[in-house]
């Protein structure tokens, strides 16, 4: 009940950018992502780490996630513990697998062709 | 005294789950602490390296599979699921996933599970009990894919739903392949809803796909009631 509250006026945002939708198809495809491309990392949650599908992927090949994992249980015909033919084997599945990766953004030719399917 | 969740379900039916009980009620107790113990230590050691990038939560793929030929009663969830290992970072999640089989390759009844580190892919789990999971059934041939697809959007939190997610499993049976998603609060519907719709973005699903949304509890029942097992032995 202080008038001090009165004192305080209300300003406009700054900078605030406005970016009109006319189309679903213009909305993003990420929840992380606004219309106007921008990449929030503070979520409701709090900051969280978010990668996307591409990024994850393009991970894959850096020599370091190429290491085999230490104390990797041996489970017969599930996990493949280091031997050279595994890991070439492995790596050649991967490369195949890596030819489909399509951006997340522009993927809609690329997934569907994926989901060819019916359930 | 036969305990209901010693028993591995005999049916096709694709509920992976249905397949794994907890031990003896005795017996929990003693496991969960060891537990408790074990993942505490193993926290310390999960780190990301230098250099690579690190995940929101550290990670655990486990491995499960019915064994073909041995009396059901006498499986118990601990002889049947095998923790592969936990990760911290993107690198050392690739480290795992290029040594192991892909799911739509695996033989017999078996199932992937990667769930946070510290939950158990059991409905029991503190972290679980309370929750639920959409259910996507697979014909033949797209499980790898889409199982890769869901386990990158868990890793990389695209679901957006805070703290909800637990965990998700890849299930091969006989004549389709499920995926699901584990989440704490089946009750909570604007976060079931999101990883719905999240679920078919990231998986690109046709419009037409079923997908099942099922709670624990119910998934409970319906293992007692396979069983005729409801109060059986004094339990649940």
């Amino acid at each position: 009940m202080s008038t001090d509250c009165q004192k305080t006026t209300a300003k406009a945002i700054p900078s605030t950018k406005r970016v009109t939708i006319s189309d679903a198809e213009h909305m993003p495809h990420d929840y992380s992502t606004t219309p106007g491309g921008t990449l929030f990392s503070t979520t409701p949650g709090g900051t969280r780490i978010i990668y996307d599908r591409k990024f994850l992927l393009g991970c894959r090949s850096s020599p370091v996630a190429k290491t085999p994992p230490r104390g990797l249980p041996d489970i017969p015909g599930v996990t493949s513990p280091p031997s050279k033919d595994t890991n070439e084997k492995a790596r050649k599945g991967e490369s195949l697998n890596n030819n489909n990766v399509t951006s997340p953004v522009n993927n809609d030719t690329g997934d569907d062709a994926q989901f060819e399917m019916d359930i | 005294m036969n305990n209901k969740f010693d028993a591995l379900k005999d049916d096709d039916s694709g509920d992976h789950d249905q397949d794994q009980g907890s031990p003896k009620d005795g017996e929990k107790e003693k496991t969960e602490d060891e537990d408790k113990e074990q993942s505490i230590s193993k926290k310390k050691m999960v780190v990301p390296g230098a250099g690579e990038h690190p995940l929101q939560y550290n990670y655990s793929f486990w491995y499960s599979r019915r064994t073909p030929g041995r009396p059901a009663s006498t499986q118990s969830y601990e002889q049947n699921i095998k923790q592969i290992g936990s990760f911290a970072s993107v690198e050392q999640f690739w480290r795992f996933y290029s040594h192991m089989i892909r799911p739509g390759d695996l033989t017999g009844h078996s199932d992937f599970h990667l769930f946070k580190e510290g939950i158990k892919p059991m409905w029991e789990d503190d972290a679980n009990k309370m929750g639920g999971k959409w259910i996507i059934r697979l014909r033949k041939g797209l499980a790898s894919r889409c199982w890769e697809n869901l386990i990158l959007a868990m890793l990389g939190e695209q679901f957006m739903v805070g703290e909800e997610i637990c965990g998700a499993v890849v299930s091969v049976r006989f004549q389709e392949d499920i995926i699901s998603i584990w989440n704490k609060t089946a009750s909570d519907q604007s976060t079931t809803a999101r990883i719905r719709d999240t679920l078919r973005r990231v998986l690109n699903l046709p419009p037409n796909t079923i997908m099942e949304y099922k709670t624990h509890t119910d998934s409970i029942k319906a293992w007692e009631d396979f069983h005729g097992l409801v109060n059986a032995s004094g339990g649940r």
